[in-house]
This record gives structure tokens, sequence and C-alpha cells, in this order.
């Protein structure tokens, strides 16, 4: 993967599998099968964040590394660079990406 | 406590001005049956929930609804950035313009400011746990009335998506509200309040 947009389809389509797989655990916490689907997709997940990071900018707290953003010499704070989540600009990868994710109907 | 993920669960990409539709969206942001009181009602009453599981469901869930108020604030705040006086007017957003200019401020569609009276933790598993099945369908019946009245597919898209999740709440705390029932006497379940007359749970 090299592109900011498939990337974002990833990291987006596995976060929310993982949001909802949660609610489901969380009223039948002993589902053998879910319970392996969903550390196989918490990995995954794990990967993408910190690939992204290391690309772009961090999405998550836990994956600010500011030695891999900038030259060696100088460093820089990362955590505030990137999208800001609210603006249109932040969800353009879906229309590149994903564009039935984007486009509703009656 | 909690942190931050800077991406919104669901994408949010709209490209005309209408502050009409903002009028009316703004409701799932401080209405009777918006996202704040859902993440509200749900994290006011995890504390005193007397089985743990649920307790962390309601937590789960009332995170959710947290992101969902982020997408319904990035979709007022996209149908309304590049508003103008004239347009406002043109719009009847004029009487919010006056007083918010085109920030975020939690109201109804008609225009009543967020009150905590819209939702309740009243202390007994049953009671919350039934208000809640009743929140998640008055969210859901909301989205389908903004889904019916609103015909741009850039907004549509978030709330379709937005009422699909007030349907897996309802279930998850269906589930939730039959296991309560399970660990009290099958005879009488609304005869005690299992928050309180804790002698009447079963371990
Ligand atoms: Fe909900």
């Amino acid at each position: 993967m090299s592109d900011r947009n498939t990337w974002m389809k990833e990291i987006a389509e596995t976060g929310f599998f993982l949001d909802d797989l949660k609610l489901y655990l969380d009223t039948h916490p002993l589902d053998q099968d879910a319970l392996n689907t969903f550390a196989e997709y918490a990995k995954k997940r794990r990967t993408l964040l910190k690939e992204y990071a290391e690309h772009f900018e961090p999405l998550t707290c836990d994956c600010i590394c500011p030695e891999n953003n900038g030259s060696a010499a100088q460093k820089h704070w990362t955590w505030c660079g990137g999208p800001i989540p609210w603006d249109r600009e932040a969800s353009d990868w879906a229309a590149a990406a994903a564009p039935n994710f984007v486009k509703g109907g009656q | 406590m909690w942190t931050y993920e800077k991406r919104l669960q669901f994408p949010v990409r709209i490209s005309k001005t209408c502050p009409k539709t903002a009028s009316l969206v703004i409701s799932q942001f401080g209405g009777p049956d918006g996202e704040l009181a859902a993440s509200m009602r749900y994290l006011s009453q995890r504390y005193t929930m007397p089985c743990k599981e649920i307790g962390g469901l309601l937590t789960d869930i009332g995170t959710e609804e947290l992101a969902h108020l982020e997408m319904i604030c990035a979709i007022i705040y996209q149908l309304t950035k590049d508003l103008t006086p004239e347009q406002a007017k043109a719009d009847g957003f004029d009487a919010y313009y006056i007083d918010h200019t085109s920030a975020l401020w939690p109201a109804a569609a008609a225009g009543v400011p967020f009150n905590a009276c819209e939702l309740q933790s009243k202390g007994d598993a049953i009671t919350d746990l039934t208000e809640d099945l009743a929140a998640e369908q008055k969210a859901r019946t909301t989205y389908d009335n903004l889904l019916r009245v609103i015909d741009d597919p850039d907004v549509l898209a978030p709330l379709q998506f937005l009422r699909q999740r007030e349907v897996v709440h309802f279930q998850r705390f269906g589930e939730a509200l039959e296991k309560i029932k399970n660990s009290l006497d099958a005879k009488n379940f609304y005869y005690y309040n299992p928050e309180f007359d804790k002698q009447f749970v079963k371990a």
C-alpha cells in the first residue's frame, strides 16, 4: 500500500469492524470464534496505525513517533499535523478509495 | 479516561452549503434524542450498574456515541462553514447565526437548548436499561425523519450509517436487560431495585 487513501480506507474498515465486534463481545464474552476474529483484526489495526504514522501522521497518541518525521537533526511534533477530522478534506480518502461510503440514497 | 483517535468513525464529505439542513441535523447534536444526550445517559448510568459487564457495555456504547456526536458536528460544520448572511436569512438560520455565528452549539431542531432533563439516570438497572432501549429507538426514529426530508446524498450517507448503529445498540441493550433479569428472581423482576436492594441479586 502506498497512498494515504487506501491506507485510511483500511484503517476505517478495520476500526469499525472492531468497534462493532467489541459491543458483540461485551454481551457474548465466551464466543470463541468472535474472540479469535477480534484478536486477528486487533493485530491488523495495530500494524496499520503504526505504518500510517511512519508514512504520514499519527492517528493515536500511541503512534506518535517524532523520530520518523523530518530529519534526525530537526525532529518535529507530528501529533498536530495531518488533516483535521471534521474537515471535508479529511474524508477525501473515501471518495477516492470507497465512493459508495459517501454517497447515500433514499 | 479517554484518548482521542484523529479520524471520524465514518467519513463526512459534504460539498454543498445548506444551513436549512444543518438546522435539522442539529437535533442529533443537542436535541431530545441526540448523541450528546445518548453519551451522557450511558456514561452517567454506568457507575451504579450492578453487573460489571453491563457497566462495560455502557462505557463502550457511551464512547461510540461521542464519536457519533463528532460526526454530527462535522456534518453541521461542513454544511455551514461557507455560510453567507444572506443564506442564513433565506434558510431560516439567521436566529441561530446571531447567537453562534457558524459555531457548534447543542440545541434541538426547534431551537430548544440542550437540556439534561432529556435523559435519565435513575439508579435502577431495569429502569435504566428500559430507558436505554427507548432512547435507541427514539434516536432511530429521528434519523428516519431526517432521512425522509433530506435529499443531499453527501448528508444521507453518514446519517444512514448512524441510523444503523442505533439498531445495533438497541440489540446489545436488549441482551444486557436479559442478562440482568437472569440474575434476579424470575417470579418478580420488578419488585426489587437490583442496584439498591443488593441482597436479592444472585451472585
Ligand atoms: Fe446509539
